[in-house]
C-alpha cells in the first residue's frame, strides 16, 4: 500500500532517485554492490536523506526480503539502553533470511543516547557483529563517542542545495498535479531551511488547504506553525516582569512541545522587533548566541533560557 | 536510677517558659495558640525545626503553664491507622480526672515511615474531631507525606540556638553540677553542636570525667539540614567559606536542588542581581552537561561552587525581608502537561511509525502535521486513529 503521506509516497526508493549528496551515494552504492557493508554512521542536518539512504541500502541489499532483515529504532523515543539492547538481541538472535549473512539495524537519532548508553551499545555492536550491521544516524557526530565512531564508516551529509530541493519538489508537483510558481518554491525553500522533509510537509499542508498554491498562502502556514507567543515572553522580560516571562515561556515550551533550540531560534529573530536601541540588539544577540551554545553544551535548556531572559530584563532597564 | 545516670539534657529540661532560651517568638505563638484555641481555624500547632532545640520541651512547658494534662504519643504509636485509632481515640474521649484541660502531643511526626499507611490520613481526620489542642513536632515538615498535614496546621519554626546561648546554658549546668571545664573547650563544644542544645549537653556530660577532655574527639554530629536552611544560607548571608558546603548536609539530589534554586531565585533577586544569579545557575547547568557528556566527575566541584557561592555572590547586600521559599513547580507542570497532550502524543507515535521519524520531532512539527492528517481521510485510515484521536485532530 502506498502511503498518502507525501514524505513516504515520494521517498526515493533507489540510489538514482536520491537528490544531492552525490559523493556519499557513490561510495555507499559501491559498498552495497559488494554485498558487504561495515557499520555506517550518517551525520548531518535533518531532512537531508539519512533515513532515506538507510532504507535504500536495505532495499537494494535484500530486495523483497528487506523487511525480514531490517529493524528500525529511534533513539530519541527509546532512550533507555535496555530497551534498545533487548530489541537488538531479539532481532539479532535469528539468522538473516536470504543470501546476505547479516541483518541491518538502523538506529535513528543515535546522538540522543547518553554516553553510558552508547558505551553499552558498543558492546552490543561487538557481540553481534557477525549477524548484525548497524546504520546509525545523528545530527552531530561530536555527540557520538569515539569508540563507536571508530567502528563505523562515517558519511557527512550536507544541507540540500536549492536546485536539488527543486528537483525533488517538482517531482511531487507533477505526481500530485500541482501548479506552483517560482516565488512559491522559494518561499517553501526558505521556510524549510534546507530540510527536505519539512519542505514536503509544508507543500502537502498548503495543498490541503487550496490546490492553488501561492507564496502568500505558504507564508501564512509557516507563520502559523511557528511559536507565536515568544514576542509576549520578550515583552514581559523587557518590561521587567521576569516572573511572568518565565511562566509564559514554560507554558509555550510544554504546550507546543518546542525544544529549547527552537525557542532560541525564535528569540533570535524576535530581537529585531523589540523597541530597543541598535546597540542593545547587538548585545542581546550576543547573549542569545551564548545561550544557544550553552543549551548545546549544558543539560537543561529551560535554565539557560531563564538566564537569557534575565539578560533581557536587564536590557529593558537600560543597564 | 542515680542522678549521674540521667542525661543532663533530661535532668535540666526547662519547666517554665522563662527557662526556654532563644525561642521567644515561638513561645508567644504557642501561648496565643492555646488561648485562642477553638476560636481559630487551625486546630493543631506544628512545631518544626532541627533536633535538640526544644520542640518537645516547649510543648511540655506549654501544658504545665496552662495547667493542662499532656497526653503524649510518639512516632511508634502512630504505626498505622488501626493502631492510631486504638491509642488515640480513647484518649480523646476520656475525661481527665484531675485537670480539665488536655493537650495532645504528637512527637516526631515525620518519623511516621512510608510503610505506615494511613497514619497521616488518620491523624488528619482525628484532628478535625479532637476537642483538645494538638501540638505536633517534626524535624522536616517539607516531606511529601506531610504536605496535607502542613496545610491544616499552624506552623511554628524553631530556630537553631545560637552557640552563645548554648555555651551559657552549659556554664549554668556545670555550676549546678559543681563541675568545671575550660572555657575553650566549652566554646568548641557549643560551636560544634550546630544549634543542637541536647547534643551539646550530651557531649559535655561525656567528657566531664575525662582527664584530658581536650583530646577527646567528639563524633561529628553530621546533621541533616533542610533545604530551607541551605537556601537561607545562600540568599540571606554574604558568601563565606561555609557557603560552598551549603548543600552538603541536605538530603536531596543535586538535580532537585538546582530546581529549588531556579524556583526561588526570582523572588530573592531582581535586576543586575537576578542576571548574575542566573548566570551562576547557567554555569552550574553547563558543568552538569559536561559531566554528563564526558563522564568527568571532577567537574562537580565547579557545578557546586556556581550553585552555592556563585548564586550567593550575586547580591550586593542582604535583603532582610522574610522569604517563603517555594517548592519547585516545574516537574509538576511537566507532569500535568503530559496528561494534557496525551492524545497528541499517541497520534504522533502512530504517525512516526509510518514515516521513519522520531515521535518527538513529529510533536515539534505538530501544527503542520495536524493540517496534513486533518485534510486527508486516507491518511486518517492509514494511521488507524481512534474516534477520540480523530476528534482531537479535527478540533
Amino acid at each position: 500500500m502506498v502511503s498518502e503521506i507525501w514524505t513516504e509516497k515520494y521517498r526515493p526508493k533507489k540510489f538514482s532517485e536520491i537528490v544531492g549528496q552525490n559523493d556519499i551515494i557513490k561510495r555507499v552504492k559501491g559498498l552495497v554492490d559488494s554485498f558487504n557493508i561495515p557499520h555506517l554512521l550518517f551525520a548531518g542536518p535533518a531532512g537531508t536523506g539519512k533515513s532515506t539512504l538507510a532504507l535504500v541500502v536495505v532495499k537494494e541489499l535484500y530486495k523483497e526480503q528487506w523487511q525480514d532483515n531490517y529493524l528500525e529504532l529511534n533513539a530519541s523515543d527509546e532512550r533507555g539502553i535496555n530497551i534498545v539492547r533487548e530489541k537488538v538481541k531479539n532481532f539479532a538472535r535469528t539468522k538473516a533470511i536470504g543470501d546476505i549473512p547479516f541483518k541491518i539495524i538502523f538506529l535513528d537519532e543515535a546522538d540522543a543516547l547518553t554516553p553510558e548508553a552508547q558505551q553499552a551499545l558498543r558492546r552490543t555492536m561487538e557481540n553481534y557483529s557477525t549477524t548484525c550491521r548497524f546504520i546509525m544516524s545523528c545530527n552531530y557526530s561530536s555527540k557520538i563517542i569515539d569508540p563507536i565512531q571508530s567502528r563505523c564508516a562515517m558519511f557527512r551529509f550536507k544541507l540540500l542545495e536549492q536546485k536539488d530541493m527543486k528537483t525533488y519538489i517538482s517531482r511531487i508537483c507533477i505526481g500530485e498535479n500541482i501548479k506552483m510558481d517560482e516565488e512559491s518554491f522559494e518561499t517553501i525553500y526558505e521556510g524549510s531551511e534546507g530540510d527536505c522533509r519539512k519542505a514536503t510537509n509544508l507543500l502537502q499542508s498548503t495543498a490541503a488547504i487550496s490546490p492553488d498554491i501561492t507564496s502568500e498562502l505558504i507564508s501564512t502556514i509557516i507563520s502559523n506553525a511557528k511559536p507565536k507567543d515568544i514576542k509576549i515572553v520578550l515583552d514581559y522580560a523587557v518590561a521587567g516582569d521576569f516572573i511572568n516571562a518565565k511562566e509564559k515561556l514554560l507554558d509555550i515550551m510544554l504546550k507546543e512541545s518546542i525544544s529549547g533550540q527552537d525557542i532560541i531560534k525564535a528569540i533570535q529573530k524576535e530581537i529585531w522587533n523589540l523597541p530597543i536601541e541598535p546597540e542593545v540588539k547587538v548585545k542581546l544577540t550576543e547573549k542569545t548566541g551564548e545561550a544557544e551554545f550553552r543549551i548545546v553544551e549544558g543539560s537543561d535548556p529551560f535554565i539557560q533560557l531563564q538566564a537569557l531572559l534575565a539578560s533581557f530584563v536587564l536590557a529593558g532597564l537600560g543597564k | 536510677m542515680t542522678n549521674s545516670q540521667i542525661s543532663w539534657a533530661e535532668k535540666y529540661r526547662p519547666q517554665k517558659f522563662s527557662e526556654i532560651l532563644g525561642q521567644n517568638l515561638a513561645i508567644e505563638t504557642v501561648k496565643s495558640f492555646i488561648n485562642q484555641w477553638g476560636r481559630s481555624k487551625k486546630k493543631a500547632l506544628l512545631l518544626h525545626g532541627p533536633p535538640g532545640i526544644g520542640k518537645t520541651t516547649l510543648a511540655h512547658v506549654a501544658a504545665k503553664e496552662t495547667n493542662a494534662e499532656i497526653f503524649e504519643l510518639n512516632a511508634s504509636d502512630l504505626r498505622n491507622k488501626s493502631k492510631l485509632q486504638e491509642v488515640l481515640k480513647p484518649a480523646l474521649e476520656q475525661q481527665s480526672l484531675i485537670k480539665s484541660k488536655k493537650i495532645i502531643l504528637i512527637d516526631e511526626v515525620d518519623g511516621i515511615s512510608a510503610v505506615d499507611r494511613g497514619g497521616t490520613t488518620e491523624l488528619l481526620s482525628l484532628m478535625t474531631i479532637c476537642p483538645h489542642p494538638i501540638i505536633i513536632t517534626a524535624n522536616d515538615i517539607w516531606k511529601k507525606k506531610l504536605s496535607s498535614l502542613r496545610k491544616k496546621c499552624e506552623l511554628i519554626m524553631l530556630k537553631e540556638l545560637d552557640y552563645k546561648i548554648i555555651k551559657d546554658l552549659m556554664i549554668q549546668t556545670l555550676k549546678k553540677e559543681n563541675k568545671f571545664i575550660e572555657n575553650d573547650i566549652l566554646t568548641k563544644i557549643s560551636i560544634k553542636a550546630k544549634g543542637d542544645l541536647r547534643a551539646a549537653l550530651n557531649d559535655l556530660q561525656a567528657i566531664i570525667n575525662c582527664e584530658n577532655p581536650n583530646e577527646i574527639i567528639f563524633s561529628e554530629r553530621n546533621k541533616e539540614t533542610s533545604i530551607f536552611e541551605a537556601l537561607k544560607l545562600i540568599f540571606k548571608t554574604m558568601p563565606n567559606e561555609n557557603t560552598p558546603r551549603a548543600f552538603d548536609s541536605v538530603n536531596m539530589q543535586l538535580d532537585e536542588i538546582i530546581l529549588w534554586m531556579e524556583e526561588n531565585i526570582p523572588s530573592e533577586y531582581s535586576g543586575v542581581e537576578l542576571e548574575k544569579a542566573y548566570h551562576a545557575l547557567s554555569n552550574t547547568d553547563l558543568f552538569k552537561g559536561r559531566i554528563y557528556k564526558k563522564q568527568y566527575w571532577r567537574f562537580m566541584v565547579y557545578e557546586n561552587i556556581f550553585l552555592t557561592y556563585g548564586i550567593s555572590a550575586a547580591k550586593k547586600e542582604i535583603k532582610q525581608s522574610f522569604s517563603n521559599y517555594k517548592k519547585p513547580e516545574r516537574i509538576l507542570k511537566i507532569w500535568i502537561n503530559n496528561l494534557r497532550i496525551a492524545k497528541k502524543k499517541s497520534i504522533a507515535s502512530k504517525y512516526s511509525k509510518l514515516v521513519h521519524v522520531g515521535q518527538k520531532r513529529i510533536m515539534q512539527e505538530w501544527p503542520i502535521i495536524k493540517n496534513i492528517i486533518k485534510s486527508n481521510e486516507a491518511i486518517q485510515k492509514e494511521l488507524k486513529l481512534s474516534q477520540e484521536e480523530l476528534e482531537y485532530t479535527m478540533k
